[in-house]
């Protein structure tokens, strides 16, 4: 799965470091979400999406391929 | 939806059962130990027929000491005021390596036993049950950690 978190946390001038504090979960959840090599659960994905005010469809886009 | 709550988080963390310090929860932990050290020197010095039992006693409680200690802080603190613990570590992807390494090894272990039964049962080995089931607990242990940091370094 594709996603825009990277560009969402930019714009915010957030670390990797903040957001994973934001959203309560390890720094390393969050580089293994921005680099796609790790589908969140459905909780994260909620959390994810109120963290940068929209929907989660906003944030996640399926692979080409899916 | 921002859940930031995290207390003030100590390398050996609180309570979640008497508050307190770090200290509190460490000296509380060892004593538990203690006491529960003792009670399987005790029984090793009772059951096991050691020909010095005080001796055997001291020696089973004094190597049991670090464990039955480390249980009694695991059952003691509260996870959340130990540094570096993240609010919800169940959405954090080491929570997902831990299930892939833990179903790997249970997976393994599961093969092990098959193969040492059937082997057992074939060529009539004699093992002592304690160092065989030692060596299994190792072995599983083993399994999962390697299994861990393999996940861990080719998806990190």
């Amino acid at each position: 799965m594709r996603n825009v978190l990277p560009d969402r946390r930019q714009l915010r001038g957030w670390s990797q470091q903040r957001l994973a504090d934001e959203l309560g979960v390890s720094r390393q959840t969050v580089i293994s979400l921005e680099k796609g090599r790790f589908d969140p659960s459905l909780p994260l994905a909620f959390r994810l999406a109120a963290t940068f005010d929209c929907t989660i469809e906003d944030l996640f886009f399926p692979d080409e391929e899916d | 939806m921002n859940t930031n709550t995290t207390p003030r988080q100590t390398r050996w963390g609180r309570s979640r059962l008497f508050g307190g310090g770090s200290i509190a929860l460490v000296a509380v932990s060892v004593g538990i130990g203690a006491v529960l050290s003792s009670g399987i020197g005790g029984l090793f010095a009772t059951f096991g027929n050691p020909t010095k039992p005080w001796l055997a006693f001291a020696v089973v409680a004094i190597v049991t000491l670090p464990v039955s200690a480390a249980l009694a802080w695991v059952i003691l603190v509260d996870r959340t005021t130990i540094t570096g613990a993240t609010r919800n570590p169940d959405d954090s992807i080491e929570n997902i390596w831990f299930e892939r390494a833990a179903l790997g090894a249970f997976g393994d272990l599961m093969i092990v036993l098959g193969l040492g039964a059937a082997a057992f049962a074939v060529f009539g080995l004699d093992i002592a049950p304690a160092l065989l089931l030692s060596a299994l607990f190792v072995l599983a242990s083993a399994d999962f950690a390697v299994r861990y940091l393999r996940i861990s370094k080719a998806e990190g």
